[in-house]
């Protein structure tokens, strides 16, 4: 009963306490995908994706129904990194959906604003932020009209000078006008709370994710692969701190003393992933302002070192060579770093023949029949000495050879049209991720590497049937000293039931280190003599790897290796099942050269059809 | 049928804008008899520049635009039935060798291969156009030249220029128009004032910049001049700039959204 009455009064006081306008609001969600068009268009970083950002505590004071709520403490603000755009997941600011949404664009303007950087350093927030303010509105003096009407509608908003104390509001008129007068204010005058936070405006003092970025090769990072949960991707601040020193700590005890600490510990084995219930375990997260993952060297690591150590070499495939040395590119020096990564040829060791699994008997029929028409899809060869049909043109350039008196086809005079099968000179690469998190589940019934098997298995077929010559390899890594590239079948191998047996055998493990693998597969598709060479990657995330291989690195890296086999005259095309897919492989591999398929399990049904029609489009069919 | 067109001589020079030393470049291939291949993407001011060449030179221009249908014949020539005949009719390539002129081929890569290996021996020292069809061999006067281009923003879209035709050429890169003398082909061109033309530039050169990542292409100065002429007699500028700008460049939704909320940038509060 107790506890009851506990729940209603909660529940009551935090939305008497609340602030904004939920019926108007506007989620991320609903304009991400123009909203990073725009973001771009203006200047942002195209590396960058446009995510929602975690709520952060301001120290502003707040009025006693907050207070009393225990609510307020937290602001979502926008903010950039080198990685991703942040922006608050939901704006309610405004009674009216269309100035929430206004400022969505507003503040991805002012992210994207490129202010020289010697009027941004060393300077504080609320100049900068004025700074960016002046220089959007100079460079696109439409957004004039909609930053009055967004100020004119948040002035209201804003506490009222007159009823504050003196330093308080001294700040306040101070941020005001800023807001009205960009450009005017020099400097924020001290007062005991800070400010109200402005939604307007950038985070004056945006999370820094300095310590996630760990340099030190000998540590694991427990990056939680396998874990293909998409439902509220927030950013979380993270640190890493030291293990606290009494294992028994627990949430509560820790802080009961200071219970507006601004951080927890949470520990959390993220090797494991034993939470049954994920979305308790989001709540908790979103709950929780800063996570600080321990370097507990002594558990999770362990654990982890023992479910991605490589077997042992009698266990393992069988190298084929002691491996190739591979550059990497390092965004940052903007420079390509050779000999980086070794990548090592493999076959696979436990592999039988096999046929091709029963549940493909079927789709794999169809598709032959289909694959075997596209190759003999016939073409009108002109000028023949007998056919189907008459070439007129040639008939006219015969008589009128003729009536010139010239004789040069007299005698024997090739008229005719005649149907033959079309010669394709095409050699394709599927490049299949088998990287640990394809071990994920798809539904209660498949793992993404289930469907990965499949498709590469209908691929076969299809291509087989289709008489193109084909390759397919698949690839994971463990640090750059160790890019896996499995051998599935060479270009020079016959498709049979040994290849079969391959594909059958393909199974996850490690990270995925795109850049080293897109390298080697541009090399081996590089030799082949024919006209058309496709490279097709085959994935279901974005490149990552133990060491610093992930976030922008990774994608840098990737869309070098991607732009080298552009050069090279490859063409590259990649098919995902990643739903964030549209926030970096357009950067990756341009907008039309991609796929997301929707659903993992129409992948094998999809994969062939996409060959068809890449490759009509490649042959002008 | 290709199309070819025979400008008239006009009073005056078209208006171009140059660049760079490209007038010099193409007035020095022309002197020694040298090829030339112009690259750069669409609407950039290829054709305009091959006019104005043209008219400078006061050569004829056979303008042929490329397509994946025009064979040799189309550009060479072919027998038309007559009066209980046939007829010899040349094509735009024979007739600027016979008559001497600028023979433009305008995006190459466009044309079937068998089809761009008839102006080879154009292109070395030899410069014959063999007419297999006749039995004729003409051989190309001084005052003949080939032109061709290409937008190699395409190349990745599966169609590119064979490496030993693209060594035949003196090449030259065109690009869009830096700022100001893209404002200022916008006021020669159009009846529109100042301050809205450089408007339309820097939002033109915002779109640029999305290319080969949400867009295949930036919108060209071509575009750019359309837009302005429908801004010049009175339309709406945001609307002008929606269908002279964002609609041609894209059909994906959320990014056309995405580019209109940019068009509101910098027009939404166009007032006069």
């Amino acid at each position: 009963m107790e506890e009851q009455v506990g729940q209603i009064w909660d529940r009551l006081i935090t939305r008497i306490a609340q602030q904004g306008y939920p019926d108007a609001a506007v989620t991320l969600d609903q304009i991400k995908a123009p909203l990073g068009v725009f973001f771009r268009a203006l200047g942002g970083d195209s590396a960058l994706r446009v995510t929602a950002t975690t709520a952060t505590l301001h120290k502003a004071r707040r009025n006693w129904l907050q207070r009393v709520a225990g609510s307020g403490r937290k602001v979502e603000l926008a903010w950039q990194d080198e990685t991703c755009l942040y922006l608050p997941a939901q704006l309610d600011v405004f009674p009216d959906a269309q100035l929430n949404r206004d400022l969505y664009f507003w503040l991805a303007a002012m992210a994207g604003a490129r202010v020289p950087a010697e009027t941004h350093r060393n300077q504080n927030w609320i100049v900068d932020n004025q700074q960016r303010t002046l220089y959007t509105l100079r460079q696109f003096r439409g957004l004039h009209q909609r930053y009055l009407s967004l100020v004119r509608a948040y002035s209201a908003l804003r506490p009222q000078p007159e009823k504050l104390k003196p330093d308080a509001a001294a700040q306040e008129r101070a941020i005001q006008q800023a807001l009205t007068d960009p450009g005017s204010v020099g400097a924020l005058p001290e007062a005991r709370f800070a400010p109200d936070p402005v939604p307007l405006w950038l985070h004056p003092d945006p999370p820094r994710s300095a310590g996630l970025s760990n340099t030190a090769d000998g540590q694991d990072r427990s990056a939680s692969k396998g874990e293909t949960r998409q439902a509220q991707q927030r950013r979380r601040q993270a640190e890493r701190v030291e293990k606290p020193e009494d294992q028994g700590f627990t949430l509560g005890v820790r802080h009961e003393a200071d219970l507006f600490s601004f951080g927890e510990f949470c520990k959390m084995d993220r090797g494991t992933d034993e939470e049954d219930d994920l979305d308790q375990a989001e709540d908790i997260a979103n709950d929780i302002d800063k996570m600080s993952v321990a370097q507990d060297n002594t558990t999770v690591a362990s654990r982890i070192k023992f479910d991605l150590d490589l077997p042992s070499e009698q266990e393992d495939d069988i190298p084929l060579s002691e491996g190739m040395l591979y550059p990497e590119w390092d965004f940052k020096k903007a420079q390509l770093l050779p000999d980086q990564c070794r990548v090592i040829p493999m076959l696979s060791r436990n592999a039988v023949d096999c046929e091709l699994p029963e549940h493909l008997q079927k789709p794999a029929r169809r598709l032959r029949r289909q694959f075997e028409s596209l190759s003999a899809r016939p073409q009108w060869i002109r000028g023949q000495y007998e056919g189907d049909k008459l070439d007129l043109d040639a008939y006219l350039d015969y008589r009128g050879a003729i009536s010139s008196g010239g004789s040069a086809h007299a005698g024997d005079p090739r008229l005719y049209y005649q149907k033959r099968p079309l010669v394709r000179d095409m050699a394709c690469l599927l490049l299949a991720d088998l990287s640990l998190s394809t071990d994920a589940w798809v539904n209660d019934n498949h793992q993404v590497i289930d469907v990965i098997r499949d498709s590469v298995h209908l691929f076969a077929e299809s291509l087989h049937a289709s008489g193109d010559q084909f390759a397919i390899h698949g690839f994971s890594s463990r640090r750059r000293e160790h890019v896996r590239f499995n051998c599935i079948k060479d270009f020079n191998e016959n498709y049979n039931a040994k290849v079969r047996g391959r594909i059958a055998d393909i199974s996850p493990g490690f990270y995925t280190r795109m850049g080293a693998a897109i390298r080697h597969a541009t090399d081996l598709l590089g030799k082949q003599s024919a006209e058309k060479k496709l490279l097709l990657l085959l994935t279901d995330g974005k490149p990552n790897d133990l060491d610093r291989y992930e976030g922008r690195y990774g994608v840098e890296d990737t869309r070098k290796a991607i732009l080298e086999a552009r050069n090279q005259g490859l063409i590259p095309f990649c098919i995902t099942i990643d739903e964030e897919a549209n926030q970096y492989l357009p950067y990756l591999f341009g907008h039309q050269g991609y796929t997301f398929i929707r659903q993992a399990e129409q992948l094998p049904k999809r994969l062939p059809q996409l060959y068809m029609t890449l490759t009509g489009k490649l042959f002008g069919g | 049928m290709s199309s070819v067109t025979q400008l008239d001589k006009q009073e005056s020079l078209p208006f171009y804008e140059p660049q760079g030393d490209e007038v010099e470049l193409f007035m020095h291939a022309y002197k020694h008899k040298l090829p030339v291949l112009i690259k750069g993407p669409t609407g950039c001011g290829k054709t305009r520049f091959i006019s104005y060449m043209a008219e400078k030179l006061n050569l004829p221009l056979y303008t042929v635009a490329c397509h994946d249908d025009l064979s040799a014949s189309d550009l060479v020539g072919r027998h038309l039935i007559g009066d209980g005949a046939t007829v010899w009719s040349d094509g735009p390539l024979t007739r600027a060798v016979r008559e001497g002129g600028i023979c433009y081929l305008d995006e190459v890569v466009e044309a079937r291969k068998d089809t761009t290996v008839v102006i080879h021996p154009l292109t070395d020292d030899r410069r014959i156009l063999p007419i297999d069809r006749t039995g004729e061999t003409l051989h190309a006067p001084d005052n003949f030249m080939l032109v061709v281009s290409y937008n190699p923003g395409y190349q990745n879209l599966l169609k590119g220029m064979k490496p030993s035709t693209r060594q035949r050429f003196l090449s030259m890169s065109f690009d869009y128009l830096p700022a100001p003398a893209e404002v200022e082909v916008l006021l020669n061109e159009t009846e529109l004032d100042r301050s809205m033309a450089e408007r339309l530039v820097v939002l033109a050169n915002t779109l640029r910049e999305l290319k080969d990542q949400d867009l295949e292409e930036g919108a060209s100065t071509r575009l750019l001049v359309y837009t302005a002429t429908l801004i010049s007699t009175g339309f709406d500028p945001v609307k002008a700039c929606r269908a002279g700008m964002i609609e041609p460049l894209t059909d994906d939704p959320d990014i056309v959204a995405g580019l209109m909320e940019l068009v509101q940038a910098a027009f939404g509060s166009f007032e006069g």
